[in-house]
């Protein structure tokens, strides 16, 4: 309670399991099927505000709707072809979401079309 | 800044008329299959795929191509860095399998003249349904030098060894053209079909 630091230095504790010197320090995997997203190393951890659709929508919205949430980890791709298996949806704004290349769970993060860059949800992936 | 992490990056496209299984084939569309209501209301553009052949890692980007397109409207631009193209049917609609020729005489002219191409018989698992035999897709293939395979989307047969074929013969070929660059181009085009013999696609 005193100490308010403590917060950040547990979260750092956390992600310590998954990054080792900024980058991925395990193989990145869909949670569902396994498939091989990203090899040991090859993605840069950043922290950023950023919203994602949310893989089950449920059958209650309305019309049009799509449920969101904000996720702040993220693993960043400046090439989409460091990736080993990925689904590029169609374009929706300037996004396309990435997805599981072998059974589409998604998405699992989003490529960005004006900078041309991916970036992976933590929450979304398994680490192995 | 990260390293390249591959070999080689091979561009492949499926082509064919609305309703053979193109986008089935790229989602493959197994038991296993998970598409989240998300996902599958936007669709899926392409992928990117990595495959081992002698040795190398290779990157296989696939595009399924949009909804109504027609050979007609396929040009140029379309088949722009292609290297390989899956040129599907449905053996149980006969109009399918008549459009190959049609759809072959298009990549001829918009295509990359190097472009690797394979011919797939796609459903077969709808045996009693079936309306093109099997030999039939064979005779063509062999008639144009192109490989064949049945396929399924639906029962997931033959579907990761038809990618990795086309990608060893675009190996192939690339093999062939550092080999000897003047000979290499006539040499693919004169070789036969490499096309399995008869395999049963779902018995
Ligand atoms: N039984 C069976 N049905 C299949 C198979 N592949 C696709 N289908 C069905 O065929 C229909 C058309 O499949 P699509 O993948 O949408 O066809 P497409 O080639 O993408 O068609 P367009 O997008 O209109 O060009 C769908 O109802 C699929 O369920 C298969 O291997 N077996
Ligand atoms: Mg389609
Ligand atoms: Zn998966």
């Amino acid at each position: 309670m005193s100490e308010p630091e403590v917060n950040t230095n547990e979260e750092k504790k956390g992600t310590s399991d998954f990054v080792e010197d900024g980058k991925n320090k395990m193989v990145i995997k869909c949670k569902y099927c396994l498939s091989k997203i990203l090899e040991k190393k090859t993605a840069v951890y950043v922290e950023q505000e950023k919203e994602l659709p949310l893989m089950f929508q449920g059958i209650d919205r309305k019309q049009g709707e799509i449920k969101k949430e904000m996720l702040n980890e993220y693993y960043h791709v400046d090439n989409m072809y460091i990736f080993e298996n990925i689904g590029f949806t169609h374009q929706v704004d300037n996004y396309k979401y990435l997805t599981c290349a072998d059974c589409e769970a998604g998405p699992v993060g989003y490529y960005d079309l004006d900078s041309k860059h991916s970036y992976i949800a933590l929450s979304r992936i398994e680490h192995s | 800044m990260a390293k390249k992490t591959y070999d080689l990056l091979f561009k492949l496209l499926l082509i064919g008329d609305s309703g053979v299984g193109k986008t089935c084939i790229l989602y493959r569309f197994s038991d296993n299959h998970f598409t989240t209501t998300f996902i599958s209301t936007i669709g899926i553009d392409f992928k990117i795929k990595t495959v081992e052949l002698r040795g190398k890692k290779i990157k296989l980007q696939i595009w399924d191509t949009a909804g109504q397109e027609r050979f007609h409207t396929i040009t140029t631009s379309y088949y722009r860095g292609a290297m390989g193209i899956m040129l599907v049917y449905d053996i149980t609609n006969e109009k399918t399998f008549d459009d190959i020729v049609k759809w072959l005489r298009n990549i001829d002219e918009h295509a990359n003249e190097d472009v690797e191409k394979m011919i797939l018989g796609n459903k077969c698992d709808m045996e009693e349904k079936r309306v093109v035999s099997k030999e039939r897709g064979e005779a063509i293939s062999r008639e144009h030098g192109i490989r064949f395979m049945e396929t399924s989307a639906k029962a997931n047969v033959n579907i990761e060894r038809a990618f990795s074929e086309l990608a060893e013969a675009i190996l192939d070929k690339a093999a062939g053209r550092d080999a000897d660059p003047d000979h290499a181009r006539i040499a693919v085009e004169r070789r036969p079909s490499r096309a399995p013999p008869a395999r049963a696609c779902c018995s």
